[in-house]
C-alpha cells in the first residue's frame, strides 16, 4: 500500500508540472491583455516620465512577454514570488497569511459536508420507499437549488442579524488578540500556544461560512451514496452474508458501506476542487481574510503580481485535493492496490 | 433416522395466486443428501429462498410447512430465523466469485463469520481459519488470509465458501448449483470436498443442480422438479438409470453421453412454461410437451404415486405403459466421413496471437499473454471439429482469429484455399461468403429494435433485395432452423433463450456459408433446449454440407456433434484427433484431467477418480501472485 501510494503521488506530482506550466502561462498572458498599467500604479503621484521609464525597466516590463514570463517563472523557482504593487509587501507574506485561512475553511467544509452527506445518505437509504425518503429528496433538491453565496447571505440574515447567534465578519473577534503564528493555521496555533479563547472565537467565526460551503455538497453525497448503497445490497455477497446470519446493521456497516463508498469518494474529489471556487464569494461575504479576499482585492487594485501568484496557488490546491482523494480511493479499493 | 428437514405440501404462490412451487413434499435425514434436479425455472432455487425468507416480491408460502428441528421455517420470524442461518443452516452459492465481498480479505470475512457463530475466542480465530482452509485443500492458507476474493479463482472462492459453510457444523447445508459457474476440472474437486465434510459431520444436505448425472453421483435421493412440482422422486441410482416419468426419461435421453453408442438426442418441443402460463395448465403441467400425453392429462393434476419402494412418480400413466414407447432408443448416429478429396474449407498454419500487457493506471506494463500459440488445423468440407478447453485457454481468441475479428501476430489462415491472413477487402469478401460466426450470448448478438425477419436477412441488406424477397428468405431460414413462421414479426425480447439461439443460427445461414464457427452456443441453455440446437446442427450438416468449428467446454456435446477434437490449454493445442480416440484413450495428462472431471455415465465407475482431485489451486495462485 505505502509503496503504491507513493508511486501514485509521484505520478500526480510529475503530471502537475505541465499543468502548472500551462496554467501559469495562461494566467500570465491573460493578465498582460488586461488594460492596466502596473508601472503607473507603482509610482508615487507626480512622477516624471523618466521615473516611469526607470520603474518600467525595474519591473522588467520593457521586455517581450515571453521574456517577462521566463523572468517570472525563474524567480518563482528561486522562491521569489514578487512584491505586491498595492500593499508593497512580498507576495509570499500575503499568501502565507491568507492561504491557511482558506485551507481551514475548505477542509472543515469538506469534513462537515461529507459527514452530513454520509449520514443523510444512509438515512435516505434506510428510509427508501417511504415518505421520509421523498421528504429528504425534496428537501435536498431545494437546498441544491440555492447557490453558495445566497446561502451565505441567508445565513447572515437569519443567524447573524435576525437572531444574532453567530458572528459573521472576519476570522476572529476584534477583542481577541492573535496568537503568535506557528503554522499559520489559526486552529492549530491556538491549540499549540494554549489559547482556548482564540480557538473558540475562530470556530464560531467558521460556522456560518462552513455551512454555506458544505450545504451544497452534502445532498450530492447523500444521493450518490444512497444509489450506490441500493446497488450494492443487490450484490451476491450481501445475500450470502445474510444467509450466514450476519445482522442487517453489520451488513450495512461492514459490507455495503465499504463498497458503496467508492463512487462517493470520487465525487468528493471533484467537488473538493469546485469548493475552492466557492470560497471566493463566500469569503467576500463574510469578510474572511483568505485567498479569495486577497484575490478580489488584488484584482480590484490591478495588483498583477498578487493575482498571478494567487491564481497559481488555487491551481495547486485543486491538484492537491485531487491527489489526496486519489490516495484515499486507493486505500479504500483493494482492486486498485493489488492490480 | 431423524429427518433434519421435512417439506410437507409446501406451496409458494405469486401475488396473483399462481403456485410457483406446488405441493412439494420431501425429507432429508442426518447424513443424507437429497438432489433437487430440474431445468431453469423449475423452482429449484425457490426452496432455498423459502428457507432464507428471501422470496422475490409478491411471492409467499400459501400452504404447507417446512419442518426443521421442530420449528416451521415458513413461520418463524426474523430474528429467530437469523439465529439459525449460518449456525444451523448454511448455504453454498452458485456464483462463488461474486459471493465474497471484494473489499474485505478472506481472513476478515472468515473471522466475521466465526464471530457470528460464536463459541470461539478471537485469539483462536486465525488458527481455526487456517485449519479450515487447509481442510478444503487450499494451499498456503496462511497467505490466503490476506488475499482478496478477486485474487482467487472461482474454484478457490468456492472452497473458501464451503469451509465457511461447514465451520459451524450446521445440521443442514443447501448448495444451489455450487459447481455450475466453475470449470469442469474444478467441479470434481469441489464436489469431493463438499461430500467429505458432509460425511464427516453427518450433515443433511440439499444439493440443487440441473445435471441429473452429477446429482446421481452426489446424492442419496433425487427429486426431479418440473414447473414447480416434484414429478419424480426416488433413490438416486434408480432415477438416473431407470427413470419412470416421461419428463425424466426425455431429460436423460436429451443429454449427450461421453461413452457408449451415440444415439440421436431426444428433444421436447418448446420449453418449460413460465409462471404466467401455469395458470393455463390446470392439469399436468407437462401436458403441453409430453410425448405420451392423452386428453385426460390436461384435466386433472396427477398425484404423486409410489411405483416402487420409495420411488414416486407424478403421472397419470404412472406404471409407464404409454411411456414405455419412449424407451425405444433413438437411432444411432454415424458421422459422415470427411470429404478429403476437395479443397479444405479452412486451414490454419502456425497461428498465434499475442496480446501485449496492458499498462496499468500507474503506467506499468504487465507481461503480455500468448492467447493462441502456434495452432495448426485443417477443416474439411462437411467436417465438424470441436475445440475444447477451460476458460482462458484461448478458444474464443482462436474463433475470433478465424472469423477475422482479430489479426494474428503470426501464422496463416487459408479459407477455401485462399490466404486471408491479411484482412484486405478481397479477404473480407471471401470470408463473408464462406464463413459465419455464431456467438455465445444470443441476447447481446441480436439487435433488440429489429424484428426477426430483418435480423435473419441482415446479410441481404447490401444486395438491395426487395422486402418480398427478404421475407421469403426469412421464412425459409426460420423453417430450416425449426422456428415457427409466426416469429417473423416479433422482436428478440419476445423469444426464449433457445429461440434466440436459433435465430442467431438462422442469421448465420443467410449467406449460405460453408463453415460455421460456434462459440459456446449451447452453454447457457437447458438440456432439452440444448438437444434441439444440437440436432438442428446435425440436420444442417446433412442438408447443406456444412462444416462446423464448435467451441465448447462440454466434452459430451463435442463428442455428440464432432468427428475430430482439438484440446487447448494455455493457448496451445495439447492433443488432437478422432473424437473416439481422444476421449477413449487420452494421451495428454490435461486431456485425462478434463475427462476425469466429468462424472461417467456408468454409476459403477467410481467418481471422482483420484487423478481428478489433485489439490489444485495452481491456476488461482498464478493470478494471485502479484
Ligand atoms: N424475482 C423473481 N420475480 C418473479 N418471478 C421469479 C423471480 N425469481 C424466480 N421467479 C420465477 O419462479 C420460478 C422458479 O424460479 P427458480 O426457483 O429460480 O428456478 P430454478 O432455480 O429452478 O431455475 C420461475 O418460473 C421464475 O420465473
Ligand atoms: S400425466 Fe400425462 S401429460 Fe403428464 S407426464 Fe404423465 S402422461 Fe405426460
Ligand atoms: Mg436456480
Amino acid at each position: 500500500m505505502g509503496r503504491i501510494a507513493l508511486e501514485l503521488l509521484l505520478r500526480r506530482i510529475i503530471l502537475a508540472i505541465p499543468i502548472l506550466i500551462c496554467v501559469s502561462a495562461l494566467i500570465f498572458i491573460l493578465l498582460r491583455l488586461v488594460p492596466a498599467d502596473p508601472v503607473a500604479m507603482s509610482l508615487p503621484p507626480g512622477s516624471s516620465q523618466a521615473d516611469y521609464e526607470a520603474m518600467k525597466q525595474a519591473l522588467g516590463l520593457d521586455r517581450s512577454i515571453p521574456e517577462q514570463y521566463w523572468i517570472w517563472i525563474s524567480s518563482l523557482l528561486r522562491g521569489d514570488f514578487g512584491t505586491s504593487v498595492f500593499f508593497r509587501r512580498p507576495v509570499i507574506d500575503l499568501v502565507a497569511t491568507a492561504l491557511p485561512a482558506t485551507v481551514e475553511l475548505v477542509v472543515f467544509s469538506l469534513i462537515v459536508g461529507t459527514l452530513l452527506g454520509i449520514g443523510g445518505g444512509m438515512l435516505m437509504f434506510a428510509w427508501r420507499g417511504t415518505i421520509g425518503e421523498q421528504v429528504l429528496d425534496l428537501g435536498t433538491t431545494a437546498i441544491m437549488a440555492v447557490p453558495e453565496f445566497l446561502w451565505a447571505i441567508l445565513l447572515i440574515l437569519f443567524l447573524g442579524v435576525a437572531v444574532p447567534l453567530l458572528p459573521f465578519i472576519g476570522r476572529l473577534d476584534p477583542s481577541v488578540s492573535l496568537p503568535p503564528s506557528v503554522t499559520g493555521f489559526l486552529l492549530l496555533d491556538s491549540i499549540m500556544t494554549g489559547r482556548p479563547d482564540v480557538l473558540g472565537s475562530a470556530l464560531t467565526h467558521m460556522v456560518l461560512p462552513v455551512i454555506a460551503l458544505s450545504i451544497g455538497l452534502a445532498p450530492l453525497i447523500m444521493r450518490v451514496l444512497r444509489s450506490s448503497l441500493i446497488e450494492t445490497i443487490m450484490e451476491d455477497y450481501i445475500t450470502q452474508a445474510r444467509l450466514r446470519g450476519i445482522s442487517e446493521r453489520q451488513i450495512i456497516l461492514h459490507h455495503a458501506l465499504k463498497n458503496a463508498a467508492l463512487p462517493t469518494i470520487s465525487l468528493i474529489g471533484v467537488q473538493g476542487g469546485f469548493m475552492f471556487g466557492g470560497t471566493v464569494l463566500v469569503e467576500m461575504i463574510f469578510a474572511y481574510p483568505g485567498l479569495g479576499n486577497l484575490m478580489v482585492d488584488a484584482v480590484r487594485n490591478h495588483d498583477l503580481p498578487v493575482v498571478q501568484v494567487v491564481g497559481l496557488v488555487y491551481c495547486v490546491l485543486v491538484l492537491a485535493i485531487n491527489a489526496i482523494v486519489d490516495v484515499i480511493y486507493l486505500a479504500a479499493n483493494p482492486k486498485l492496490r493489488m492490480a | 433416522m431423524a429427518d433434519v428437514l421435512r417439506a410437507k405440501n409446501l406451496t409458494v404462490s405469486s401475488a396473483g395466486g399462481i403456485a410457483v412451487l406446488r405441493d412439494i413434499s420431501f425429507a432429508v435425514a442426518r447424513g443424507e443428501i437429497i438432489g433437487l434436479v430440474g431445468e431453469s425455472g423449475a423452482g429449484k432455487s425457490m426452496l432455498g429462498r423459502v428457507i432464507a425468507a428471501n422470496l422475490p416480491g409478491g411471492f409467499h408460502v400459501s400452504e404447507g410447512s417446512l419442518d426443521f428441528g421442530g420449528a416451521d421455517l415458513t413461520r418463524i420470524t426474523g430474528e429467530a430465523r437469523r439465529q439459525l442461518l449460518g449456525r444451523e443452516i448454511a448455504f453454498i452459492p452458485q456464483e462463488p466469485l461474486t459471493s465474497l465481498n471484494p473489499v474485505l480479505t478472506i481472513g476478515q470475512q472468515f473471522s466475521e463469520h466465526l464471530a457470528r457463530i460464536g463459541g470461539l475466542p478471537r485469539s483462536a480465530f486465525r488458527e481455526h481459519i487456517v485449519q479450515a482452509l487447509a481442510d478444503v485443500r487450499l494451499r498456503n492458507p496462511e497467505d490466503l488470509l490476506q488475499r482478496y476474493p478477486f485474487q482467487l479463482s472461482g474454484g478457490m472462492c468456492q472452497r473458501v465458501l464451503i469451509a465457511m459453510a461447514f465451520a459451524a457444523k450446521p445440521a443442514l447445508v443447501i448448495a444451489d448449483e455450487p459447481t455450475t459457474a466453475l470449470d469442469v476440472s474444478t467441479q470434481a474437486t469441489v464436489v469431493q470436498i463438499m461430500r467429505r465434510l458432509q460425511r464427516e459431520q453427518g450433515t443433511a444436505m440439499v444439493f440443487i443442480t440441473h445435471d441429473l448425472r452429477l446429482a446421481a453421483r452426489v446424492c442419496n435421493r433425487i427429486a426431479v422438479l418440473y414447473a414447480g412440482e416434484v414429478i419424480e422422486e426416488g433413490p438416486a441410482g434408480e432415477v438416473l438409470e431407470a427413470p419412470r416419468h416421461p419428463y425424466t426419461r426425455v431429460l436423460k435421453a436429451a443429454n449427450p453421453v461421453l461413452s457408449g453408442p451415440r444415439h440421436r438426442l431426444r428433444t421436447l418441443p418448446d420449453q418449460m412454461p413460465t409462471v404466467e402460463a401455469f395458470a393455463r395448465l390446470p392439469g399436468c403441467r407437462f401436458a403441453t410437451r409430453c410425448p405420451v400425453a392423452d386428453p385426460a392429462c390436461a384435466a386433472a393434476i396427477p398425484t404423486l404415486r409410489e411405483i416402487a419402494p420409495a420411488h414416486f412418480v407424478r403421472c397419470s400413466d404412472a406404471c409407464g405403459e404409454r411411456a414405455a414407447a419412449l424407451v425405444e432408443a433413438e437411432p444411432i448416429l454415424v458421422p459422415p466421413a470427411a470429404d478429403k478429396g476437395s479443397e479444405p474449407v479452412l486451414v490454419l498454419e502456425g497461428l498465434s496471437k499475442h496480446y501485449p500487457g496492458k499498462a496499468d493506471w500507474l503506467g506499468r506494463r504487465k507481461p503480455g499473454t500468448d492467447a493462441v500459440k502456434n495452432v495448426g488445423l485443417t477443416v474439411q468440407r462437411g467436417e465438424f471439429i470441436g475445440i475444447v478447453g477451460e476458460s482462458g485457454s484461448g478458444k474464443s481468441t482462436l474463433a475470433r482469429l478465424i472469423a477475422g475479428l482479430e489479426t494474428p501476430t503470426d501464422g496463416r489462415i487459408l479459407v477455401a484455399g485462399e490466404d486471408v491472413t491479411r484482412a484486405d477487402s478481397k479477404a473480407r469478401a471471401l470470408r463473408l461468403e464462406t464463413l459465419q460466426m455464431v456467438f455465445q450470448d444470443p441476447q447481446s448478438a441480436l439487435n433488440p429494435r429489429r424484428s426477426i425477419d430483418h435480423i435473419v436477412t441482415q446479410a441481404m441488406e447490401p444486395t438491395g433485395a426487395s422486402r418480398a424477397e427478404r421475407l421469403e428468405r426469412a421464412r425459409s431460414l426460420l423453417a430450416e432452423t425449426k422456428l415457427s413462421g409466426e416469429l417473423l414479426e416479433r422482436y428478440p425480447a419476445q423469444l426464449s433463450g433457445g429461440q434466440k439461439q436459433r435465430v442467431n443460427i438462422a442469421r448465420a445461414l443467410c449467406v449460405t456459408p460453408h463453415l460455421l464457427i460456434a462459440d459456446e452456443i449451447v452453454s447457457g441453455l437447458d438440456v432439452s433446449v440444448q438437444a434441439q440446437i444440437l440436432n438442428l446442427l446435425l440436420d444442417l450438416r446433412a442438408a447443406r454440407d456444412l462444416s462446423l468449428v464448435l467451441i465448447s467446454h462440454d466434452l459430451a456435446v463435442v463428442r455428440y456433434l464432432c468427428s475430430r477434437v482439438v484440446i487447448m490449454h494455455h493457448g496451445v493445442v495439447v492433443e488432437e484427433g478422432e473424437v473416439d480416440r481422444v476421449f477413449g484413450d487420452p494421451q495428454h495428462p490435461y486431456t485425462r484431467q478434463l475427462i476425469a472431471a466429468v462424472p461417467p455415465d456408468d454409476l459403477d465407475t467410481p467418481w471422482p477418480a483420484p487423478v481428478a482431485v489433485e489439490p489444485d489451486n495452481a491456476e488461482g495462485l498464478e493470478r494471485a501472485s502479484i
